[in-house]
């Protein structure tokens, strides 16, 4: 900013002694071309400057115009106004200018010719005819003399020939009198000016006229005096022998006339002369001085109209700035005109618009931030939450919403729920719910909804509530719904727990009297009664032995059930003790066959290896009880490596030939004491399931279309991987807390 | 574009009465000065001069003369040294300048030595110059001067001077040819 003052200052001083120098030289160049100024002779020097500022101007003014025509052609903002402008000034500078200049030059020839007049050139013309009649008259006269002194001195003795003439020059008037013999020698002379002076000579032009024997006079202006010259003719013969040459004065008075006469009409011939090159003079320097104003008039209205609209320029720039979003543009005020308060007023306008600006940007700042963290909340949530539009449009929805009702929504934004729920039967059955309160225009609801799919039942709790709208945008729903499915597992599990630990304390206590008061009996009454009596004391206390050992082996496996043991996770390979378990089955069970297959690669388990194996004989056991009434059973188990959600894990799937779960109890198949088989206590896949959860892992089981069931279990790797499926899976931290 | 068109057409219409005033009068007679002849004669020890310069006004120095313009013609005689590989060294210069001029009642033309002062009138035009085109036995400079074992040579030229007249009529004088009156070098090795 500093800077562009100091600059500008800097141009501004520049061009004030620029137009100061022209100036003076325009001045010193009328001064000199009007002769009256001692700087005449630096005329050319002068003029030489004034053309070196007329090309300087030119060559300013040539760019600057080339520079608007380039403006004007790129359709810059402001080179019309600029053009507009230029134009005017210019056209108001050129007309005034061109017509003095016109006017100038008419007048300055005519003042010119009118310093002469053809009277005064007549009078002189006159002056100088009378002057040369006079001193004809005069010559005529003094010639006369001339000749009768030379007749009178032809008739004189040569020794009174000094006497003679000095008289005849006394009675002449004459000033000098010589006479010259052959070869311009003197013979004899009589001046008035002293003895010492030598006597004039005889100049050439005398002696050519006399010897063609003519008479010789002239008027001498320089030494003001009249010349004259006959020839000498000798007494004896008349023979010319030579000159006489008189020299006759003009009085100081008549010279004087005739000097100023003389000089008068030089100078005014002399004037007359210069009149044609003073007057080209005057129309060099009146052009010279023209050019000069007229190239500064188009400059100084290049650079006024640059400068004028320089602050529209950058109010246009600025302008742009802005509706590019640059709100920080700030213009430099250049007065305090009104072009000064447009500038200031903009840079208000633009302060406050950055302000607004920053404050808007702050908000959505804030407001992103939050829904950042509202999606990293709702991204973390267990909870489904999903937003919709009044017509069912999907507006956001989290992976819990996806992962409770098995569809991808997340990357269904935008488009009808109902649409979507096309084929999916869980989402399907759940927009039935809504729907049927929505059409009852219920926007806020709650309930509990129970959506039956392949791989069994899933309880959600579910509540709708309106979103916010403003008058000219519908309001939409948000639906949160939450999988308590695992949560009533859990609540169930524990109760069963609860119900395993009261049996196994309640029941178990009075079996072993009961089992050692039979055998009492037995031993104390069997010998002494007779066969018959014995038989029967002997069936009955068989019996209640051996009833009492299935409800001690049912207790302990309430107990069991009830009872977790501590963990003891280590590292051990699953393929060998996969292979150890299904060999013991091999070899006892004949009748079905197992089949056993391992992914080759399988990373060993990080589990505990007691519970690994328990699950493998429950899992096997099961299927061997349920192929009971089969004939050639196989029992497929397969171990191979997999992951759940992105974490490693392994997954061991068992599958049978046999009749597989009942239909619609599927989803029970894991609670206690549910079983289809005769044998089955109903707690086998209740402690797998509970042994699989202790562990983090995943099981499910349904019917397999070509016959037969099908148990997956998914267990994590290791301890990272189980950290990293307990924090995906939180209800399975609720239950192992509750369970533990 | 219009515009500007418009402001060199005014232009040119301004310029243009300056440029035709200015071409006017070139239609007259160019003069000429010759030096025909030159050379320098060893008297007691003086180098004198004897030249014949055959000097023809231009119409318009003439014109000018018989205006009552004082016309001056000035010679210019140069000695050089003569050196063998260097360049050429200016020993003297002499510079005789003469003023001719006519006066109107008795019609006779007067030349003044502006070095001498002496000053002589002619009945024409004719013997006036014939009378300043002859140079007879003007010293010039003295022998003395002149080293023994040096090549000189001498040259003179005569020009019509401008000098004398204002700046801005120099000016203008400049540009035309009929004022541009300057005979060649007229160059001879010095004899001693």
């Amino acid at each position: 900013m500093a800077s562009r003052t100091i600059k500008r200052l800097f141009y501004g001083v520049l061009g004030a002694l620029g137009v100061a120098l022209a100036l003076f030289a325009l001045y010193l160049l009328g001064e000199t071309t009007d002769r009256t100024a001692d700087l005449e002779s630096q005329y050319i020097n002068i003029l030489f400057v004034n053309i070196v500022g007329v090309l300087a101007l030119l060559a300013l003014t040539v760019g600057n115009l080339w520079r608007l025509l380039g403006e004007f052609r790129n359709r810059q903002p402001g080179a019309r106004l600029k053009a507009r402008m230029v134009g005017m000034f210019v056209g108001l500078a050129v007309v005034p200018l061109v017509i003095v200049f016109y006017f100038s030059v008419k007048f300055i020839n005519s003042g010119i010719d009118n310093w002469f007049s053809v009277e005064v050139e007549k009078g002189l013309d006159d002056a100088i005819a009378l002057s040369r009649a006079a001193m004809e008259t005069r010559k005529r006269n003094d010639l006369a003399m001339t000749v009768k002194i030379a007749d009178r001195l032809t008739d004189v003795v040569p020794r009174r020939l000094i006497f003679e003439l000095s008289m005849m020059r006394r009675e002449s008037g004459a000033s000098e009198i010589t006479i010259f013999g052959r070869n311009s020698r003197i013979i004899a002379t009589s001046s008035d000016r002293a003895a010492s002076s030598l006597p004039s000579e005889l100049k050439d032009e005398v002696l050519l006229q006399v010897r063609q024997n003519r008479l010789f006079v002239s008027f001498d202006e320089l030494e003001s005096e009249i010349r004259t010259a006959v020839p000498f003719a000798s007494r004896t013969n008349r023979e010319i022998i030579g000159v006489v040459q008189a020299h006759f004065p003009i009085s100081e008075r008549i010279s004087a006339m005739a000097d100023s006469v003389s000089s008068s009409f030089n100078d005014y011939k002399t004037a007359l002369y210069y009149r044609d090159s003073l007057k080209r003079l005057f129309s060099l320097t009146l052009t010279v001085v023209l050019l000069l104003s007229l190239l500064g008039s188009i400059y100084g209205a290049l650079v006024l109209s640059r400068r004028l609209v320089a602050p529209i320029e950058d109010l246009v720039a600025g302008t742009r700035a802005v509706a590019r979003g640059n709100f920080d543009t700030r213009l430099s005020a250049p007065s305090r005109d009104e072009l000064g308060f447009l500038v200031n007023s903009f840079n208000d306008m633009t302060q406050r618009l950055s302000t607004a600006s920053r404050q808007a940007t702050l908000s959505q700042s804030l407001v992103e931030a939050e829904r950042a963290n509202l999606e990293v909340i709702l991204a973390r949530l267990s909870t489904g939450v999903v937003s919709l539009e009044s017509d069912l449009t999907i507006r956001t929805a989290n992976p819990a919403a996806s992962a409770i009702l098995n569809v991808d929504l997340e990357n269904k934004v935008g488009q009808s729920l109902p649409d979507i729920s096309v084929g999916e039967p869980l989402l399907e059955q759940f927009v039935d719910v809504a729907r049927v309160h929505l059409q009852d225009g219920e926007t806020e609801w709650r309930e509990q909804i129970v959506l039956r799919g392949e791989v069994g039942r899933r309880v959600l709790t579910c509540a709708c509530t309106a979103l916010p709208g403003d008058e000219e945008t519908e309001s939409g729903f948000v639906v949160v719904f939450d999988d308590i499915t695992a949560l009533l597992q859990a609540q169930r599990d524990a109760a069963w727990g609860e119900v395993a630990r009261r049996l196994a304390h309640e029941i178990k206590n009075p079996l072993t009297p009961i089992q050692l008061s039979a055998e009492r009996l037995r031993r104390r009454y069997l010998h002494t009664l007779e066969a018959g009596e014995a038989e029967v004391l002997d069936r009955a206390t068989h019996t209640i032995v051996q009833q009492v050992e299935a409800m001690k082996e049912m207790v302990n496996a309430f107990s069991d059930y009830a009872r977790a043991p501590d963990m003891d996770i280590d590292r051990f390979s699953l393929e060998a003790l996969a292979h150890e378990v299904v060999d013991l089955y091999r070899a006892q069970e004949s009748d079905v066959s197992i089949v056993l297959k391992i992914d080759a690669n399988l990373p060993e388990l990080e589990a505990d290896a007691g519970r690994v194996r328990q699950i493998l004989h429950n899992l096997i056991r099961n299927a061997i009880e349920a192929l009971e009434n089969e004939t050639n059973g196989v029992i497929e188990v397969k171990i191979g490596s997999t992951e759940v959600l992105e974490v490693e894990a392994i997954q061991i799937v068992v599958a049978d030939n046999g009749p597989g779960f009942q239909t619609g109890s599927v989803s029970q198949v894991f609670d206690p004491y549910v079983t289809t088989k005769p044998k089955g206590t109903g707690l086998g896949l209740a402690i797998v399931k509970k042994l699989v959860e202790e562990h983090a892992g995943t099981i499910d089981a349904e019917n397999r279309d070509e016959g037969g069931a099908i148990i997956r279990i998914k267990l994590p790797v290791n301890e990272a991987a189980r950290e990293a499926m307990t924090a995906m899976l939180p209800g399975r931290v609720e239950q192992r807390r509750e369970r533990a | 574009m219009k515009k500007i068109a418009t402001l060199l057409v005014a232009a040119s219409l301004v310029l243009l009465p300056a440029m035709l005033a200015w071409s006017q009068d070139n239609s007259n007679r160019a003069g000429s000065f010759e030096v025909r002849s030159a050379s320098l004669t060893l008297v007691d020890g003086v180098q004198e001069l004897d030249a014949r310069l055959q000097l023809i006004l231009s119409a318009e120095a003439l014109k000018a003369l018989n205006s009552g313009v004082i016309l001056t013609v000035e010679f210019t005689l140069e000695v050089i040294r003569v050196k063998r590989f260097l360049p050429d060294d200016g020993e003297a210069e002499l510079s005789l300048t003469y003023e001719l001029e006519f006066l109107p009642i008795s019609q006779r033309y007067i030349v003044r030595s502006l070095n001498s002062g002496d000053r002589d009138s002619f009945a024409t035009l004719y013997s006036a110059l014939n009378n300043l085109g002859r140079v007879e036995s003007l010293p010039v400079i003295d022998d003395a001067v002149l080293k023994a074992d040096s090549d000189y040579r001498i040259r003179l030229r005569a020009s019509l001077s401008t000098r004398q007249y204002s700046a801005p009529f120099r000016f203008l004088f400049f540009w035309r040819d009929e004022w541009d009156l300057k005979s060649e070098w007229h160059e001879w090795p010095l004899e001693r």
